[in-house]
């Protein structure tokens, strides 16, 4: 063999006092190995997930939330998802004129408006085909369940989503895409 | 026939028979090992088959199959800004590199042409994911060998690069980012900041993997001088990427053919390594992740402005005609036939991706070596199952 078993020992233990210097810096990340009490989550990379929370970017894609106002059931959404989770019922009912004397106006009515989070490939093509700006990208992410028909989130829970999403970054210098604004949730009382 | 009489020669014909017929128990078997589909080092569903003798292969194959989704046929049926989300999941590591041929594709038929922000913005996020999926394959192949510690090293490190992936697009994994005529947004503000930052500690990464695992004595007798492809060989079976530049061959699509990306304008080398074995295909994946930091440093500080998209009717349909457009993704060459017969969705799409011919040569290469080896050997081929299978 070109390696001698003594040369392969040298490499074995040059890795592992690599692996120890790490484990010590992590445990003790202020004053190396002096300190005896270790700290794990001071110099460690990860989070202790349900006491400590990592926030995810602004952008990330966590859940989608419903602006119920904005909504016309128009099917777009629906339409144009790969996997066609989306489910839409809407009425038309005529709404009181604009203007004093006016005519009263056809409006489309949402009567159900439900994704189902368990088909869901987090695409973000419903966002962005909607024309009314009615659906929004919510970072949140904690909303696993017991049963699988509890990821079916209807229209209520869907606008609460609303109260979860952050305002639109401001972009990097030198784009010319227009930061667009986020409408204000609607109160819970008037739901 | 002479009487056998002497008694010595009596005994040593008896021995004869007594050593024949332990030799006839102890007569070697054939052994067939399969090694998956579930297999914790192979990465993916890859079952191989493998008949042994003793400790050395006599033939392996690879099965693949196990991880079929049959997005080829069902791009058929989706339309075009649907099918960047479905081919997003065939490589899964490096996945924004899997959008860009196709809609590079799309755009060629379409005869749109993406601004310049939004092809340096394309070739930024093709660079990172490439790191990304990189910084596994380093840490990876020391897990393959039995050292835990770089694998750790090498997911708390891609984890930077993987937020940066995410601040821009929204997704992690799964970016579905690039649209045909440009880009879904821009970036948002201090990306490019804190995107060198994490690009820094990549380096501080590369220089720890080749301090903990290439210099390592054990690492380079487990893959100096096993798996070699020579330079033919690796040219018959149509190796591509890292596999074949570790063979010697100076091929690079991002050199060679930068169709619709941003590499021209970029200060950045092609390494190749003339030895074709394990050892080299690591090298050389090493050196690639410093180049495109490199680049990726570049494409920060040269960023153009301007818009971001190009004008695109709302409803997209791809005017008849075909094209064949092929990047240089981190596995290797993945290439997109697309067929239009000028409707709403593709009439065909032909999905060339790199890991299917890599994994080809597998029964050529595992002939004849011992059964350690295999893991290292498809560990140094890299391959992504996802990517195999489609």
């Amino acid at each position: 063999m070109a390696n001698s078993p003594l040369k392969v020992t040298k490499g074995l233990f040059a890795g592992l006092g690599v692996t120890m210097r790490t484990a010590l810096r992590t445990m003790f990340p202020k004053r190396g190995a002096k300190t005896l009490i270790p700290a794990p989550s001071k110099g460690a990379h990860t989070v202790q997930y349900p006491h400590e929370v990592d926030v995810p970017a602004p952008r990330a894609r966590g859940v989608i939330a419903l602006h119920t106002e904005n909504c016309t059931a128009c099917m777009l959404c629906a339409r144009e998802c790969p996997d066609w989770c989306i489910y839409i019922e809407g009425h038309k009912t005529l709404a009181p004129p604009r203007r004093e004397g006016g005519k009263p106006r056809s409006v489309n009515e949402l009567d159900r408006f439900d994704i189902d989070y368990s088909l869901c490939m987090y695409c973000g093509i419903c966002v962005e085909v909607c024309p009314f700006e009615a659906l929004f990208w919510s970072p949140e992410f904690e909303y696993s369940e017991l049963k699988i028909a509890d990821l079916i989130h209807d229209k209520g829970r869907l606008s609460m989503w609303m109260e979860t999403v952050p305002p639109f970054e401001s972009y990097e210098a030198g784009s010319e895409a227009k930061v667009l604004k986020v409408p204000d949730p609607v109160p819970r009382d008037k739901r | 026939m002479t009487a056998v009489t002497d008694r010595q020669k009596l005994s040593y014909i008896a021995s004869q028979a007594a050593d024949a017929r332990v030799n006839v128990e102890l007569e070697t078997e054939g052994m067939t090992l399969n090694i998956g589909p579930q297999h914790p080092a192979t990465h993916g569903t890859l079952r191989i088959v493998a008949q042994l003798d003793g400790e050395q292969v006599i033939r392996a194959e690879p099965m693949a199959g196990y991880m079929h989704r049959g997005y080829e046929k069902l791009s058929e049926v989706r339309t075009y800004p649907q099918i960047t989300t479905l081919v997003n999941r065939i490589d899964w590591l490096g996945s924004f590199a899997n959008e860009v041929p196709f809609i590079l594709a799309a755009e060629h038929l379409m005869e749109v042409e993406a601004p310049p922000r939004a092809t340096w913005i394309r070739t930024l996020l093709f660079e990172m994911s490439r790191v990304a999926h990189m910084i596994l394959f380093l840490g990876d192949m020391g897990v393959q060998l039995g050292a835990v510690t770089p694998v750790f090293f090498a997911f708390r490190d891609r984890e930077f690069v993987l937020d940066q992936i995410e601040k821009a697009t929204g997704g992690r994994f799964h970016p579905n980012f690039d649209r045909i005529g440009g880009l879904k947004d821009d970036l948002p503000k201090g990306w490019i900041e804190s995107t060198k930052d994490s690009m820094q500690t990549v380096l501080t990464f590369c220089d720890q993997i080749e301090d903990l695992l290439l210099g390592s004595e054990i690492f380079q007798s487990r893959t100096r001088g096993i798996g070699v492809i020579p330079k033919d060989v690796a040219m018959q079976y149509g190796l591509s990427g890292a596999n074949a530049r570790g063979s010697g061959i100076d091929w690079d699509l991002r050199r060679d053919n930068p169709v619709g990306l941003a590499y021209p304008d970029l200060d950045w080398k092609v390494w190749t390594h003339p030895d074709g074995d394990s050892f080299s295909r690591f090298w050389v994946r090493l050196q690639e992740t410093r180049e495109a930091v490199k680049m990726i440093e570049q494409l920060c500080d040269g960023m153009p402005s301007g818009p971001i998209m190009a004008k695109v009717p709302r409803i997209i349909k791809v005017p008849a005609g075909e094209a064949y457009v092929a990047t240089e993704n981190p596995l290797g060459e993945m290439g997109y036939y697309l067929v239009s017969q000028g409707g709403l969705t593709p009439f065909r799409l032909k999905i060339r991706s790199a890991s299917f011919n890599n994994v080809s040569i597998a029964p050529w290469l595992l002939r004849g070596v011992y059964v350690p080896d295999i893991i290292t050997i498809l560990g140094s081929l890299y391959f992504i199952l996802g990517d195999i299978d489609r």
